[in-house]
């Protein structure tokens, strides 16, 4: 009983720290998370406009407006359309080519080449959106160097693959740049995923004659599902936030539409056109597809304990 | 009367300690924020008003704050909206329009900027100058500039293509395609020098007036309708998609700004399409260029078939004050405006801006400055640019329908309905 009732109290007294370490967290996601949450679903409710000081509430207008309106020519949907779009093109491809990366900086031998690799991949990562994007829109450009490289490569001569222009390849643009800036990221948090596993493990499978192929499949990919689901979750968040690449894009001359994606949609509503309401409204959807998800994510990939 | 005499005592010693307050109250430390775009030449001027009126006003800071101007609209409107906004800066009209609107900003202080009351600010400037920024017999701003834009042309960039620039630069919109054809050198279909581009995204100060040429209108004169004149639009429209990478391909709003390469006269762009400012910027980034007279300005072209001579629309950057800072502060703030703008002649030969004063306007130096008289003639046949509750909200829709033709190939007769339907619905909103 006394042993019971002193095991109690240690696990309290460890708690109580747990808690006051957590703390300076609760209020920080408190003061810049929970808070806005809370004050953009009340905006949701209510007509306020950035300039004006008062504001009326309007009940769930704002939520039938987006939903039936053409919210001055960049309607919702379209904007939930370049936003699945987008995140579909991009966060697959990304998570899988980051964890190809990572087995394969694994695989290599010389060490000072797979850190430097790892380097060379986490640099982009490194620089602001808006750094990267204006980069990508000079290298984009009929002149820049992707068309010379297009040319080059399809053997044509002076032809404008409208990287800028075109819908479709408007669109590949900006998930090139994402996926550029944003790969290193997650090939460095498959890597350590991939080093958590025991070699061990490895070294029976080898034992028992399993090819590397098998070993990859059986093994690697099995003990990697916590990883690759936390990757892929937090891949989809960034894209579903995606704005700095679209609006760069948009504010040097390509047009909106196909790419205005629902953050942008939301800056554009809220900050350039004051109608505050109207753009927390788009926040609060957004926050739920997201919130929804993630959920789904997790239900679907059942993300049970890896025990080795 | 004892009891009088030693209240008046009384009072006259009380006296001195009252007035010595209010004179404290004059001196206490000011310090304004002053939010402006950025212009190399307007700032060098302006550091050195700022650094003469801290000398006579001792207990003023001013802290400025610069930034591109595109940039400069948007930390405005989000520091208004969140109550953080300067306590001086200058905004083209249709963007501050909607903070006086608002109530946002406050009125002249009149005695402060050096006038009698609002008549007498209006009668020192151009008539209508001011009317955008009055309400109810109050003025709101004061201009720190009025631009109109006219065409900028290299002549080097004509006689390469073996035009006279004297006598074939474009007088119509058509002319502007068929000499922009002969001037454009391509490789494949990549444009390598263009003869003429647009100044995308000031679709209200360059473009609407196309429309007006036609018969046209942005908003009906009544302010009901939105979009007024199918035809007039989809001619329009229809020239800027024949205009685009899927038309004629001379110009497109995904290559640099035409204004940006003029200055360097690296062979890559012929005309643009800008204000009298651009000659000092010509003048400071390469005076070679401007020095060798091998640039010239011509009027805004119309359309063959005009039915109104409308020159390119004129737009106010005017200096305002926002409401919620202190009077005091207020009151130096606007000492500052006026101070600024005592040096109209200044800013005219050394920036390139008009502020157009009566005084000014008339002024030798004025009517010395290169082309001022291309400038004068075409802001004579232009107006002021729309402004109102919803303008930036309706140049984007423009801008929407412009790169639909452009870029996306939406026909123009279904952009212009687009066009319409969005922007009609933005004017009911505000009724």
């Amino acid at each position: 009983m006394n042993k019971k009732s002193g095991s109690y109290s240690i696990e309290r007294k460890q708690a109580r720290w747990g808690l006051l370490f957590t703390i300076p967290c609760l209020v920080f996601f408190a003061v810049f998370s929970f808070y806005p949450i809370f004050n953009a679903l009340i905006t949701s409710f209510t007509n306020k406009q950035a300039l004006s000081r008062t504001s009326k509430w309007i009940g769930l207008d704002n939520y039938i407006y987006i939903f039936t309106k053409e919210n001055g020519g960049f309607s919702f949907w379209n904007s939930l359309r370049a936003t699945i779009e987008f995140t579909l093109g991009t966060f697959i491809p990304m998570v899988v080519i980051a964890l190809i990366l990572a087995v394969f900086l694994m695989q290599l031998r010389s060490p000072k080449g797979a850190k430097f690799l790892q380097l060379v991949y986490y640099t982009p990562a490194v620089l602001s959106s808006v750094v990267a994007a204006t980069i990508w829109m000079i290298l984009f450009d009929p002149r820049g160097l992707i068309n010379q490289m297009s040319n080059l490569l399809l053997n044509t001569t002076g032809k404008d693959f409208g990287w800028l222009v075109d819908n479709t390849m408007l669109q590949i643009s900006t998930m090139i740049v994402y996926f550029w800036k944003y790969i290193g990221y997650f090939v460095i948090l498959f890597i350590t995923g991939l080093a958590a596993i025991p070699p061990t493990i490895y070294e029976a499978a080898t034992v028992d004659g399993s090819s590397r192929w098998h070993t990859f499949w059986r093994i690697t990919l099995p003990l990697l599902k916590p990883t690759a689901v936390l990757v892929s979750i937090m891949a989809m968040l960034q894209c579903l936030k995606t704005f700095s690449t679209q609006y760069m894009f948009a504010q040097n001359g390509a047009a909106r539409q196909p790419i205005d994606v629902i953050t942008m949609n939301i800056y554009f509503t809220g900050v350039r056109y004051g109608r505050l309401g109207r753009a927390s409204a788009m926040s609060i959807i957004l926050f739920i597809i997201m919130l929804l998800l993630t959920y789904l994510q997790f239900t679907v990939s059942k993300t049970d304990d890896v025990e080795y | 009367m004892k009891k009088a005499i030693a209240i008046l005592l009384v009072l006259m010693m009380i006296a001195p300690v009252f007035a010595q307050g209010a004179q404290e109250k004059a001196d206490q430390p000011v310090t304004i924020e002053f939010w402006t775009h950025e212009d190399a030449n307007r700032m060098k001027l302006e550091d050195r008003y700022i650094e003469e009126f801290k000398q006579t006003h001792p207990n003023v800071t001013v802290n400025v704050t610069r930034q591109s101007a595109e940039k400069l609209i948007e930390l405005i409107q989000t520091a208004f909206a969140a109550g953080q906004g300067p306590t001086m800066f200058n905004l083209s009209i249709e963007d501050e329009y909607p903070l006086i609107a608002a109530g946002r900003v406050a009125p002249i202080s009149y005695e402060a900027v050096g006038y009698k009351n609002a008549q007498a600010v209006k009668d020192a400037y151009l008539s209508g100058v001011l009317d955008a920024v009055t309400v109810e017999d109050d003025v709101y701003g004061l201009p720190l500039e009025l631009t109109n834009w006219s065409i900028f042309i290299n002549k080097k960039v004509f006689r390469d293509a073996g035009l006279d620039p004297e006598k074939d630069y474009p007088k119509t919109w058509e002319d502007m395609v068929e000499v922009s054809k002969k001037l454009v050198i391509r490789e494949g279909d990549i444009l390598v020098r263009r003869g003429y581009d647009f100044r995308y995204g000031y679709y209200l100060v360059n473009n609407v007036p196309m429309v007006e040429q036609l018969g046209g209108q942005l908003i009906s004169d009544d302010g009901k309708e939105a979009i007024v004149g199918e035809e007039a639009w989809v001619k329009f429209l229809t020239f800027m998609q024949n205009w685009g990478p899927n038309g004629e391909n001379l110009g497109s709003p995904t290559y640099t700004a035409a204004r940006k390469l003029f200055n360097k006269d690296n062979n890559d762009i012929g005309m643009c399409s800008t204000g009298m400012y651009q000659e000092a910027r010509i003048l400071n980034d390469n005076p070679k260029f401007y020095n060798s007279g091998e640039w010239m300005v011509v009027p805004y072209p119309r359309f063959k078939d005009a039915v109104k001579d409308v020159a390119g629309c004129y737009y106010g950057h005017f200096y305002m004050v926002n409401a919620d800072a202190d009077k005091a502060t207020q009151k130096a703030a606007w000492e500052l405006i006026g101070y600024m703008l005592s040096h109209g002649e200044e800013y005219l030969k050394n920036v390139g801006i008009i502020q157009p004063t009566t005084a000014l306007m008339n002024s030798e130096t004025y009517k010395n400055m290169p082309y001022s008289d291309v400038f004068t003639s075409d802001l004579e046949k232009g107006h002021i640019v729309y402004y109102g509750a919803s303008s930036t909200e309706i140049q984007s829709m423009i801008k929407t329908a412009v790169e639909a033709v452009m870029l996306q190939g939406v026909d123009p007769k279904q952009a212009y309905l687009q066009l319409k339907a969005s922007a009609q619905e933005i004017l009911d909103e505000q009724k």
